[in-house]
């Protein structure tokens, strides 16, 4: 037979939006935008506005179609993002999905003692390494506030705890301006150049406005930072279901879309074409325990949805996954991690964060990165799909097969099986009296090991001496020295 | 007699506004007085409410609704009500502290103080301590309740706690602090008076305190 056309494989995708849904949102944002208005406490970006064409009434600024639509167009559909070697590992763009930690816990559990406590720069820097080591983690974020520095100080060292823990491509949050500007130079020293770094950014800033509709100065500022810089920022609202939000889905998406519009447009206006990855988050503020919650379907369900509009703009898109309220690492972590990593996959969200937080946030653990990688490999071997071709239908093997005798020795399966079969790496699937041998181990036992066998094992190349002395040169100005 | 109060109570549970305050209404025009109606009607229902919403049987929004029947019955109540026995449990001033924008957490405790009769001054978010040093001065209030949701603002907890101090107000007011990363260990090192981890247990303490 000659060569044939392959059959193509089916990767299943979902859809939460109809294209009328869709357009009903969409339609809804421009009616907050031009209608209700926003509130702007943010000077530059107020005249920005003014002088682009939004009008001023009822103390709101409103904003007309088409500077959204014309945002809209002149922001990039994909950015390419880099690691810290200049490698590019993490392109935003397509059907592509990457997975990270999340930012700023207050707690950590001690992976050496299993207590809850304080986290530390030191958590910072052995987190991200661990994120380094895990091979379904393509970038990191600080996942702590350091409490044993000064509290000015703390996103300068996330943010040093970050890079010299991993090489890979980083999501970072900073207070203010002046924070911004440090992190912008011992960037700059570890790309090489202020050049190289727009053209490899290996960075991106995660700052939010305030649901609903409310900008405040310092955080503008640090979205203007980027757009000036033509660095990639994120800077996705929280419409949280009955906080920030309305509690119902439909609500908080047209809300959260208006609102992340807005910063889209501030970007663009100051330098069209700047780097900016649309998206927000729809937790839902827990009417028994008023906490917000990281382990609601609500996530995933508006994640699925705001991903739908992400495309019919066009833009490359973020979400959140593999975190959970449960205090502890257990059945409910694991149920929590799985569906909305699952979610994030069938909707092809481009860039996934929170993955590892426990405590609806509050607090990070190493066990559950570890689980939530495993949890990523298995729904990957999923997204796959099912090959359709000459060596998988397996014609002849079924053909030369004893009727009851079974596959186990046959050639087929000995050449395939590698590759057609997952395995697990922290999934214990031994028969019992193995289990028991071992320990009786449960699966977080398990992570918790191999989390200290990476820490153990895992090499990350150091920083640049240059970065290095930029760090030095940043602290010792900030501590007036 | 108190058939109406008890009546007042389980309506105002069922956050039936109105209707609460035609008994309201109607607890007076039959004689009772307004501290007795407030007592063993209005507060005795927000009580069991607090209670059950503790319990995890009440649910945020079913609270809002009770206290919003609680503020209609106040309505008819509070022109009668004689300053001896205020309408109030005492005056509560709070905000959350400088640099921090975070205010859900703040705004439920606050509403749920008012739902418990505490009369409430709210100085909003990113409340330097200067201007909660005012508000004491101009509201003399029996507490101050601070909120941080922030590692990086929860040491302007103990910096307005020291401005208090210095302007000789200090013990003039209990302090409570609150928020994510505040923890009674943390409170007790700042100097303050409680901690309260979620506002159904800041009811309780400020009950205590005042
Ligand atoms: C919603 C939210 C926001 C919203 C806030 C909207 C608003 N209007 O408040 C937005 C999106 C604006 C936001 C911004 C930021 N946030 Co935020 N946010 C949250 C989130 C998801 C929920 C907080 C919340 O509202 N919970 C619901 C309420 C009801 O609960 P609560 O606040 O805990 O309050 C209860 C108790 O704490 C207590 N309480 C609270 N106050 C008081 C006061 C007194 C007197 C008493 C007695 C009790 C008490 O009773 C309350 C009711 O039960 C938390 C994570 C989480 N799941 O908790 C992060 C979180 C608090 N945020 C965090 C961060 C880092 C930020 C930002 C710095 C992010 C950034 N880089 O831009 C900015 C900061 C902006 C600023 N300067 O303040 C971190 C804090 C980490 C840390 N170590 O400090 C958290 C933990 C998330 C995380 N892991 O990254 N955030």
């Amino acid at each position: 037979m000659s060569e044939q056309v392959p059959i193509e494989t089916l990767h299943p995708t979902i859809r939460m939006l109809s294209d009328e849904q869709i357009q009903a949102i969409h339609n809804t944002s421009l009616d907050i935008l031009s209608r209700t208005g926003i509130v702007m406490k943010n000077e530059k970006a107020r005249r920005l506005l003014l002088d682009a064409g939004a009008w001023e009434s009822d103390g709101r600024i409103k904003i007309p179609e088409h500077l959204v639509m014309s945002a809209i167009g002149s922001a990039p559909s994909r950015i390419p993002m880099y690691n810290r070697l200049g490698e590019l590992t993490m392109p935003l763009e397509g059907g592509n999905v990457f997975f990270g930690s999340g930012s700023d816990c207050v707690f950590t559990i001690d992976v050496e003692t299993g207590r809850r406590r304080k986290a530390t720069y030191d958590d910072v820097y052995r987190i991200a390494r661990l994120t380094d080591g895990l091979d379904e983690m393509d970038f990191v974020m600080s996942m702590s506030n350091p409490s044993d520095v000064p509290p000015m100080d703390v996103y300068i060292h996330g943010f040093v705890g970050m890079i010299r823990g991993s090489v890979k491509p980083n999501v970072y949050t900073a207070n203010h301006r002046g924070d911004m500007e440090d992190i912008y130079r011992i960037a700059c020293a570890v790309a090489g150049s202020e050049q190289r770094l727009r053209e490899r950014p290996f960075l991106m800033l995660y700052a939010e406005s305030i649901s609903p509709l409310l900008y405040p100065d310092e955080s503008v500022d640090k979205l203007l930072f980027c757009a000036e810089k033509g660095i990639p920022v994120t800077y996705p609202p929280s419409p949280n279901t009955g906080g920030g939000g309305p509690i119902t889905l439909a609500g908080a998406l047209a809300l959260g879309n208006a609102e992340c519009l807005v910063g889209l447009v501030l970007t663009q206006l100051v330098r069209p074409g700047t780097p900016f990855l649309y998206g927000m988050n729809t937790a839902a503020l827990d009417m028994r325990s008023a906490i917000v919650s990281y382990g609601a379907p609500e996530w995933p369900t508006g994640m699925a949805a705001w991903c739908d509009i992400a495309r019919y703009y066009g833009l490359p898109v973020w979400g959140a996954a593999g975190a959970t309220d449960s205090k502890v690492v257990d059945a409910q972590a694991g149920l929590e991690a799985a569906i909305s990593i699952m979610t994030a996959f069938l909707t092809r969200c481009n860039l996934v964060h929170d993955v590892g937080y426990i405590e609806y946030g509050s607090t990070s653990s190493m066990e559950m990165l570890v689980i939530a990688d495993e949890i990523i490999r298995d729904v990957r071997f999923i997204m796959n799909g099912v090959e359709v071709s000459e060596r998988t239908l397996a014609r002849e093997a079924i053909h030369r097969a004893t009727p009851g005798g079974g596959f186990l020795a046959d050639e087929h399966t000995l050449r395939n099986w590698k590759w057609a079969q997952f395995r697990p790496r922290v999934m214990d699937r031994s028969r019992y009296d193995e289990w028991a041998e071992r320990g009786a181990k449960d699966m977080a036992a398990r992570a918790n090991e191999r989390a200290r066998r990476i820490l153990a094992e895992h090499d990350v190349p150091p920083l640049p001496e240059a970065a290095e002395e930029e760090i030095r040169a940043v602290l010792r100005r900030r501590a007036g020295k | 007699m108190a058939d109406i109060l008890q009546k007042i109570a389980s309506k105002l549970y069922e956050g039936e506004d109105e209707e609460v305050a035609e008994l309201v209404q109607q607890a007076l025009d039959s004689g009772l007085t307004p501290k007795e109606i407030l007592q063993d009607g209005l507060i005795a229902g927000m009580d069991q409410v607090g209670k059950d919403f503790k319990a995890g049987d009440l649910f945020v929004p079913e609270v809002l609704i009770a206290a919003r029947a609680m503020h209609a019955g106040m309505n008819v109540l509070r022109p009668l009500l004689a300053a001896s026995d205020s309408p109030t449990v005492g005056k509560y001033v709070i905000g959350t502290v400088k640099g921090d924008l975070h205010d859900i957490g703040k705004n439920l405790v606050k509403m749920m103080l008012e739902g418990a009769g505490f009369e409430t001054v709210d100085l909003g978010t990113d409340v330097a301590p200067e201007a909660f040093v005012r508000a004491v001065q101009e509201h003399k209030p029996r507490i101050v309740g601070m909120s941080a949701l922030l590692t990086t603002t929860m040491v302007n907890m103990k910096s307005t706690i020291d401005a208090l101090q210095e302007a000789g107000l200090r013990d003039s007011v209990k302090i409570m602090v609150g928020g994510a990363p505040v923890t009674a260990a943390f409170a007790q090192q700042i100097g303050a008076d409680a901690y309260a981890p979620d506002a159904a247990t800041a009811v309780d303490v400020a009950r205590k305190l005042a």
